[in-house]
């Protein structure tokens, strides 16, 4: 279904200069448990290029959401240097959306409220405003459910309200940490499809954290497989299926078979960080 | 969790995470000296400000004696009431009073309260009288009591029992009766006698809350203390109070007043610790 | 075990149960009096208690002590309510504020509430005012409480999206500080009524002249009108009642939002 929004020339401008290129040079971070260090990032490095849907996919303990936290500008205490089109991340930024796995609406506001405080401070128009939320409510299927609260929505619906609200800024950039970990497969499922629906229209770049490969390898162009202790990565794969993706495409079932594989090995024999490989 | 929000309230500092791990793994004990310190600098703000204006007031007469005496004055007072042993006895007095009606008061009410929480009959029985009760403060039946008990010890131990005797059976009988029905069934399954269900579910489950309520009721009886000393004594902390005050000696009110406020204290520290090796020995348990 | 079952709403014979034991009393209590067996000046039979109570509605004491009551009741909880919102807020919110004031804050919340009477009697005797800063005091005390608790207690997951979004400090405490810690506050507010309706009371006990619920049990007790306290009391009793299931109304309704 096709929104049409008004762009402001912020807006215009702020798309064609930004395009939603990530670089991550050198990342490292540890912590200090009792005493001993905990490596949960050593030596990151990655590019993602403008437009593209790149998952992070890993066990527990491999830094995969620490890794996103410090993309975002959660976290500033780090090694290394994160840049997204050229300037340094140094906190958080409209830039840069970010979905959560618990959806962390605002109770007390009614979806509609909830994913217009994420333009309390954009720089445009009210009516602007109230076009962009509308147009986002729809584009997550939440029509006629803006005046909700939270507490009267099931778990699939809390975390579209809350990618809506990711994306009401139009970040070049959308950051998502296991957002379906919380939910039953079934919803799970269609909320990929709705979310392979929304990157394809949106044309943003798009990070997803998860530990599951089926949605993983479903929903990337590239899957970047991570080993934990040190958190470092392991194997990049590169999904060459066209979109819209079936479930069922032989080609997806294979490439997720052989990523399955590399998580399984968990960091035996894995090829030097940042290799890229195709797989057909 | 609770620095966490305070750091980025009104505060300008952003929370990273290094801060979480800084502040719970690590700390040295040159920090935790240091931060200590910090802490003890902080408080000291109040007395360093109000102090020197309590002591220029009342020098210069800013307002009455009655209203703002001398620090000197209370200091004074206080070192002569220490020495002359009569703060002890009637702090003493107070305390056996306290002790002696919430003793009174709170076996009574975990007698109660653990027949309410056992027995669902008893509980219907006597709920709608107890909260009926429950709605006239301690305070409102003080002259009541006087009227029936005169003013003798007898009337000063009743209310104070009767303040402790309230929350302790509410949270006794609540405590014992929310013991997680899933752990209740574990017991079922290994065929517990009813005796090793109350040693081995029920109370465990339900002493923190049981003991939740004996801090409450101590507080409520500590009130009720002072209410009736205040009313109907001639002896005891309530009663300085109100002599202190016939006699416009402010210097005499406030030395009760800290004396109370610092009972108050003590013993509710003492039964918060005791409260929180039990919540923790609750925890290893599950 | 009690409970064995999973709470169904009282069934008639629950509640049957639950008069069993003040009808005895009351029987009782009708029966001791009447028979001599207690001191009648001690236990005066119940129509007496009811024709004083009559009686004194008649003549309007009775309403007139009641309206004086709530009055203060209600002056005083305002009072101290709306200066226990803004010292909470400034507690809770400024860590600053919190590292200077907290600890002398619960070192005289220590103080056995109607041990300050003497010493608010002092600075402002014993008429409307020092009644009204008494109460106002006692009222104040849970809602500081529970209003700090309430904005200590804000979700930091929350705070982050405040954070992601750009709040400026005034949006962190309109948007999400103050909604969030409105369940708190309401608390804070009901437990506020409670204690303030007791001040009342108290203060009346002890700053004695002028019309009150409180000083009608004190001028039955002087002139041994055990009829008379009685109806005192349980007027006391009412009102408690009558505010604090109000509150928890008022509460539900306003906090409809919560998902717990």
């Amino acid at each position: 279904m096709s929104v049409a929004v008004e762009r402001s020339d912020f807006e215009v401008a702020a798309r064609a200069s930004a395009r939603g290129r990530l670089d991550v040079y050198g990342v490292s971070k540890s912590f200090a448990v009792n005493g001993t260090q905990i490596d949960a990032l050593q030596d990151m490095s990655l590019h993602v290029a403008a437009g593209e849907f790149v998952a992070l996919l890993g066990p527990s303990g491999c830094g995969k959401s620490t890794l996103l936290r410090l993309i975002a500008g959660l976290d500033s205490d780090y090694h290394g240097s994160i840049q997204q089109d050229g300037a340094v991340v140094t906190g958080t930024s409209l830039a840069r959306g970010i979905v959560f796995q618990e959806p962390r609406l605002f109770p007390w506001a009614t979806v509609r409220q909830n994913i217009a405080l994420g333009l309390k401070n954009a720089p445009i128009s009210e009516a602007a405003k109230r076009d962009s939320v509308a147009a986002h409510i729809s584009l997550v299927g939440l029509d006629g459910f803006a005046e909700a609260y939270p507490h009267q929505l099931s778990g699939g619906m809390a975390q579209r309200a809350a990618i809506a609200r990711g994306l009401v800024n139009r970040p070049r950039l959308l950051l998502l940490d296991e957002p379906f970990g919380a939910l039953d497969a079934l919803t799970r499922a269609r909320l990929q499809t709705e979310l392979q629906r929304i990157w394809a229209h949106e044309q943003i770049t798009m990070m997803l954290v998860t530990h599951d490969v089926d949605e993983a390898v479903f929903l990337g162009d590239r899957v970047v497989v991570l080993a934990p202790r040190p958190g470092r990565i392991s194997r990049i794969f590169d999904i060459a299926v066209d979109r819209p993706r079936e479930r069922s495409n032989d080609q997806l079932i294979r490439i997720r078979n052989e990523v399955l594989r590399t998580l399984e090995h968990g960091g035996e024999g894995s090829a030097p960080a940042g290799t890229a490989r195709s797989v057909r | 969790m609770s620095d966490a929000v305070l750091e980025t309230g009104l505060g300008s500092r952003r929370l990273t995470s290094a801060d979480g791990a800084r502040r719970l793994f690590g700390a040295r004990l040159g920090q935790r000296v240091a931060r200590r310190a910090a802490a003890a600098g902080w408080l000291l703000i109040v007395p360093a400000v109000a102090l020197p204006v309590w002591i220029v007031g009342s020098e210069r007469g800013w307002l009455a004696q009655q209203i703002l005496p001398r620090p000197a004055d209370v200091l004074h007072t206080f070192g002569e009431m220490v020495a002359s042993g009569e703060l002890a006895q009637h702090a003493g007095i107070s305390l056996l009073r306290v002790l002696f009606g919430f003793a009174v008061g709170s076996g009574a009410a975990l007698v109660l309260g653990s027949a309410m929480g056992l027995s669902r009959r008893v509980d219907e029985y006597v709920r709608p009288l107890f909260t009926a009760i429950a709605q006239v403060p301690a305070l409102a039946w003080i002259p009541l009591a006087m009227l029936l008990l005169g003013i003798g010890e007898t009337l000063k131990i009743v209310v104070i029992a009767k303040a402790a005797f309230v929350p302790v059976v509410m949270n006794t009988s609540a405590g014992i009766a929310n013991v997680p029905r899933s752990l209740v069934e574990v017991g079922e399954s290994f065929r517990f006698t009813p005796l090793q269900m109350l040693r081995h579910v029920v109370l465990p489950g339900a002493v923190p809350p049981i003991f939740t309520g004996l801090r409450y009721g101590l507080t409520h009886a500590w009130i009720a203390l002072v209410s009736v000393e205040l009313l109907a004594s001639s002896e005891g902390l309530g009663y300085l109070l109100v002599w202190g005050r016939q006699m416009f000696w402010l210097d005499t009110v406030l030395v009760a007043m800290i004396v109370i406020g610092v009972i108050g204290f003590v013993s509710d520290k003492i039964l918060a610790v005791v409260e929180t090796r039990l919540q923790r020995w609750r925890t290893d348990g599950v | 075990m009690a409970s064995d079952s999973i709470d169904p709403a009282p069934s008639a014979a629950a509640f049957r149960r639950g008069l069993v034991l003040p009808l005895v009393l009351l029987a009782a209590w009708e029966v001791g009096s009447h028979s001599g067996l207690v001191n009648p000046q001690f236990l005066p039979p119940l129509e007496k208690v009811g024709q004083v109570a009559w009686q004194e509605l008649r003549n309007g004491e009775l309403t007139f002590a009641l309206a004086t009551s709530l009055k203060r009741d209600l002056l005083g909880f305002a009072l101290g309510s709306g200066v226990g919102i803004v010292i909470g807020l400034l507690l809770g919110l400024s860590s600053v504020a919190d590292r200077i004031f907290t600890t002398w804050f619960n070192g005289l919340k220590q103080i056995a509430l109607l041990a300050w009477i003497p010493l608010i009697s002092l600075w402002f005797g014993f008429d409307e005012t020092a009644k009204i800063v008494f109460i106002g005091l006692a009222a104040a005390i849970p809602v500081i409480l529970n209003t700090v608790e309430g904005v200590r207690a804000t979700s930091t997951r929350l705070l982050e999206v405040g954070d992601i979004f750009k709040f400026n400090r005034l949006q962190f405490v309109w948007s999400i500080y103050l909604p969030s810690a409105t369940p708190s506050l309401l608390t804070g507010l009901h437990l506020g009524l409670i204690y303030a309706w007791l001040a009342t009371i108290g203060a009346e006990y002890f700053m004695a002249a002028g019309p009150g619920i409180g000083g009608l049990i004190i001028s039955g007790r002087e002139r041994f009108e055990m009829a008379l306290v009685l109806l005192g009391i349980v007027v006391v009793g009412l009102v408690g009642f009558c505010v604090d299931r109000g509150a928890s109304w008022l509460e539900r309704r306003l906090v409809s939002w919560r998902t717990v």
